[in-house]
């Protein structure tokens, strides 16, 4: 099967370019990630993320064929060749396949990714009714790959300002939950003209969330909620 | 509404956006179903104060749109602080001219 990858060495003069590969899978072999390993092998100088190889840790994000996708769960039968395989859209690479996830993680903090509650806690745990912790669910399964966002060309144009679909989406997980007492202070700070409203509905991030997740949707939560609060 | 929170553009393009596309099923409709109007007529319904309010609204739905259009097109692309607000100013001064002028046209005719 052939492959056209993205090459870059930091440590090199060269421009980044993409290289040709032919590759031959073993019968096994059902997944970009395999092709990957299979690639590996043959140029031990290429580089990507990996881990888990079963579409939990998100490690393998990156451009197929011009599509975010999860290298681990995409089937390579059907795909186009040569399959075109390229880092991350709108992140900074580091090397090949290897983009800088820091500015993406910074943003997945200044939203704070975690259950706010001073009261003081019961003697078990908090409890939650079925129908509350029913709205937990599309929200709590991100994986942070970052597909999302380096499909959303509003987060190509301010990586740096605008949370990016990712962020957004964890952000309405904790303002969804009925555990947590700082949904004023978290809709406050995402009430921003750079945060939150660069966001344009373009859906792309629901188009390509490997896990099925509607980040969109999500946002449109957060700004219906801004909206409530203000009228 | 926080005055650079950013909800009050994106609230504003909202409600133009539902104005604009009431007039142009309006003036679909009117296409479609309603008998030709001459040059003379046009001008007759606009020296109305009915049809002077209806196209004042339909201006300023129209521009306060564009403006809020614009103003997002330069916040992505145009981060230089000065080239940036060099276009806003430009962009807010022009349309501030359009609306201008259709008010002096408006109020001309009315005269």
């Amino acid at each position: 099967m052939r492959f056209k990858v993205y090459r870059f060495d930091p440590e090199s003069r060269a421009k980044p370019a993409f290289r040709d590969y032919d590759v031959r899978l073993q019968p096994a072999d059902r997944k970009v990630l395999d092709a990957l390993v299979r690639i590996k092998e043959q140029d031990d100088s290429l580089s990507f993320r990996r881990s888990c190889r079963e579409g939990v840790c998100g490690s393998d994000a990156m451009n197929i064929n011009g599509r975010n996708a999860l290298a681990c769960i995409t089937d390579l039968a059907g795909l186009r060749e040569p399959v075109v395989l390229a880092p991350l859209p709108g992140f900074p690479v580091i090397r090949d396949l290897v983009v800088d996830m820091s500015t993406f993680f910074r943003h997945y903090h200044e939203i704070r990714p975690y259950l706010v509650n001073d009261e003081p806690p019961p003697e078990r745990e908090r409890l939650q009714s079925p129908e509350e912790r029913e709205r937990l669910n599309g929200l709590y399964e991100c994986i942070l790959c970052a597909c999302c966002s380096g499909f959303c060309p509003s987060y190509w144009w301010n990586p740096d300002k605008f949370v990016g679909p990712a962020g957004l989406l964890q952000a309405e997980r904790f303002i969804a939950d009925s555990r947590d007492r700082a949904t004023a202070g978290r809709l406050a700070f995402l009430d921003d003209v750079y945060r939150l409203y660069r966001c344009r509905t373009i859906m792309n991030c629901t188009e390509v969330c490997p896990k099925g997740l509607s980040p969109a949707r999500a946002i449109e939560h957060i700004k219906v909620q801004l909206l409530r609060r203000s009228s | 509404m926080r005055i650079f929170g950013g909800q009050r553009a994106f609230v504003l393009q909202r409600l133009t956006a539902l104005v604009l596309l009431a007039y142009a099923a309006g003036a679909a409709a009117r296409l479609a179903f309603g008998a030709p109007v001459s040059l003379e007529g046009w001008r007759a319904w606009a020296a109305t104060p009915a049809g002077a309010a209806l196209i004042a609204l339909l201006a300023a739905a129209l521009l306060l749109h564009a403006w809020v259009g614009v103003r997002d097109v330069v916040l992505d692309y145009v981060h230089p602080l000065g080239l940036r607000l060099a276009l806003l100013g430009a962009a807010a001064a022009g349309l501030l001219f359009l609306g201008l002028w259709t008010a002096l046209i408006l109020v001309s005719h009315a005269l």
